[in-house]
């Protein structure tokens, strides 16, 4: 009786080591899948000259320029905004947090579209008019993929301000640091790792972003073709071959995206 | 000097109520007290990181009730010690330091001196996350010490560390309380730390009070029951004569039972037996007679798990303490006689 179950418990485990095991082999092959598949539609030469051509570097260069500007935006805020998120005590600190997590679940598409809607309002339109241009602009891609990322860059550095233990910053103030001082020398080289990793994942989703970037900045050729733009763009004109050259490079920067995201996590403070 | 007066402090769910307290200059005093009675709350509130509701606290005579922490010159060294993890040991040491106006050479030499007394001269250049417990704590005093504080507050200091650690490193906080003479309050729930260490004691029980005093008030005069619970309900014996036995023991007549005890070089006038150190039995028990006496079960009452036993003794009635279960499978009941043994290494001499 008590082998019997003991065997059952056994075969129990297999199963569910099994179905586990499985779900994931069978993630990695659907995403290995459609990535290799990229390369059996198309040859290494075009791949390769598509690849090099003037308006993929043109896409690279604008996405990379855009997306870094966000994120350097996104994170100047980003850093006093989520400190103050995950520090400060306030009435309504819930509704500020729902508001702050909206542009993370609401569509990009929707995102943009509400953009367009605000530069159509007297407010919008004297912004436009004396200050700078956004609607079908350069400075619309990079407030499009603000909108979208700064909330998720603050969600990221929240988090991390949360995970730092109070008794460092209190030891600070002890040691003669002001709330100031102790945020600069305490707080922030705690935080150095999380913040880096924020910025990454930033960068990578602004690198990425497509929807609010379409319908506030358009998609002209080559002002506003971002890298999933020209994605869009290729498609739209049956060149299989471009989009999938700008397809593997997006992969290919997300991908070190990711690798430095790692290398980060890796790092840590040995306490 | 160190003035608490009224200080109400709400955290939560928890209240800190009406804290009165003086701590004295130069003085080592520890608070005690069980996990969550709001020891490190009273430290946090002299350290000024925690808003205080209402009350005042003075610092040699200076209104500091709404001072920021870092205008106080109190140091504290938290439980885990907070080292900073980015910096080396000298570095952190160094913390406290920056922007201060004082030369180079005097910081060098202050650093060196508290290094060498603390012992860690030889981990200045390691990585913190690369020291064991009791360095750690070393270099958090350092770095705690290295400002010239006119405060030392110490939460649980000694709780992390293994036993043979503790032991060593309380010894040691001994020795630099002597030689800096700094105002220690040190948190604890340590009953043998506070014994060891403290010029007085405050007994903290659900965020109140309820007893300062010396070793002696507290042992010899707990407030009430929860005090008296806290410590362990000693039994506190008057001792009528003393003989030196040789071979480091000497006998102490209490009440007219000769308790045989070891010699301390000190007069014993009183002496603290906890009722965990009494051994009870129905049956006289093989083994030495050493400190074995007969008494008679006089009361019992339930204690948690445990069962509290009066029982009279020659003139005196002691409290025991036993399982529930090991009493009722002796079973020992009240008129009944049973044979005592005092643990020698639990007697305390008060």
């Amino acid at each position: 009786m008590h082998t019997s179950r003991v065997y059952k418990g056994i075969r129990g485990e297999g199963v569910f080591r099994a179905a586990t095991v499985g779900a994931l082999a069978l993630l990695c092959l659907f995403f290995t899948g459609i990535l290799a598949s990229l390369f059996t539609y198309t040859d290494w030469g075009t791949l390769v000259s598509t690849l090099f051509s003037r308006e993929i570097f043109l896409a690279i260069r604008l996405s990379v320029v855009t997306a870094t500007v966000a994120t350097v935006i996104s994170v100047l805020i980003g850093i006093p905004a989520a400190y103050a998120i995950s520090h400060a005590e306030f009435r309504g600190k819930s509704v500020v947090d729902t508001i702050l997590d909206l542009p993370i679940v609401v569509s990009p598409v929707a995102l943009g579209a509400a953009l367009l809607v605000f530069f159509n309002n007297p407010v919008g339109m004297g912004i436009e008019k004396y200050f700078m241009r956004f609607v079908f602009e350069v400075p619309g891609i990079v407030l499009a993929q603000f909108t979208v990322v700064s909330a998720l860059s603050v969600r990221l550095m929240k988090t991390t301000f949360d995970s730092i233990d109070p008794r460092f910053e209190q030891v600070g103030r002890t040691l003669g640091c002001s709330k100031v001082s102790v945020f600069f020398r305490v707080t922030l080289p705690l935080a150095r790792n999380g913040l880096i990793a924020s910025c990454i994942l930033t960068w990578a989703r602004a690198v990425g972003e497509f929807g609010a970037t379409i319908t506030l900045a358009g998609a002209m050729k080559p002002k506003t073709e971002t890298l999933p733009v020209a994605i869009f763009l290729s498609l739209s004109t049956a060149d299989i071959e471009k989009a999938i050259a700008v397809i593997i490079t997006l992969v290919a920067i997300s991908a070190a995206a990711l690798l430095v995201l790692r290398k980060i996590g890796k790092r840590g403070f040995p306490v | 000097m160190i003035e608490i007066r009224d200080v109400q402090v709400r955290l939560g769910k928890f209240t800190l109520r009406d804290i009165n307290l003086k701590i004295r200059e130069g003085e080592y005093f520890v608070i005690l007290g069980p996990t969550g009675a709001g020891k490190t709350v009273i430290l946090e509130a002299i350290a000024g990181l925690c808003r205080i509701r209402r009350g005042k606290i003075q610092i040699n005579g200076e209104d500091a009730t709404n001072m920021p922490p870092e205008r106080r010159r109190i140091a504290y060294v938290p439980q885990d010690y907070a080292l900073f993890p980015f910096l080396n040991v000298l570095e952190n040491i160094r913390f406290g330091l920056k922007g201060k106006k004082q030369a180079d050479a005097d910081v060098d030499r202050r650093i060196d001196h508290l290094a060498h007394l603390l012992g860690i001269s030889h981990l200045l250049e390691r990585h913190v996350g690369n020291l064991s417990g009791g360095e750690k704590q070393r270099v958090a005093l350092a770095r705690a010490l290295v400002t010239s504080p006119r405060i030392l507050l110490l939460d649980e200091p000694l709780s992390n560390l293994d036993i043979s650690t503790a032991k060593y490193l309380r010894l040691e906080l001994e020795r630099f309380h002597q030689e800096l003479g700094i105002t220690t309050v040190h948190v604890t729930h340590n009953l043998m730390e506070a014994e060891e260490l403290a010029d007085r004691i405050a007994i903290i029980s659900a965020g109140k009070l309820e007893q300062v005093g010396t070793r002696e008030d507290i042992f010899l005069s707990p407030c009430n029951e929860t005090v008296s619970n806290f410590i362990g309900a000693p039994n506190i014996l008057s001792c009528e004569k003393c003989s030196d036995l040789g071979h480091g023991l000497i006998e102490a007549v209490c009440g007219g039972v000769p308790i045989i005890l070891p010699n301390e070089g000190r007069e014993v006038r009183k002496i603290a037996l906890f009722p965990r150190d009494i051994y009870v039995s129905a049956i006289n028990p093989p083994g030495p007679s050493l400190n074995r006496f007969r008494g008679l079960v006089m009361k019992i009452e339930p204690f948690s798990s445990l069962a509290r036993l009066k029982v009279k003794v020659g003139d005196n009635v002691l409290l025991a303490e036993m399982p529930k279960s090991a009493m009722e499978e002796m079973a020992i009941d009240v008129g009944r006689e049973v044979y005592l043994i005092f643990k020698i290494r639990g007697i305390r001499i008060v």
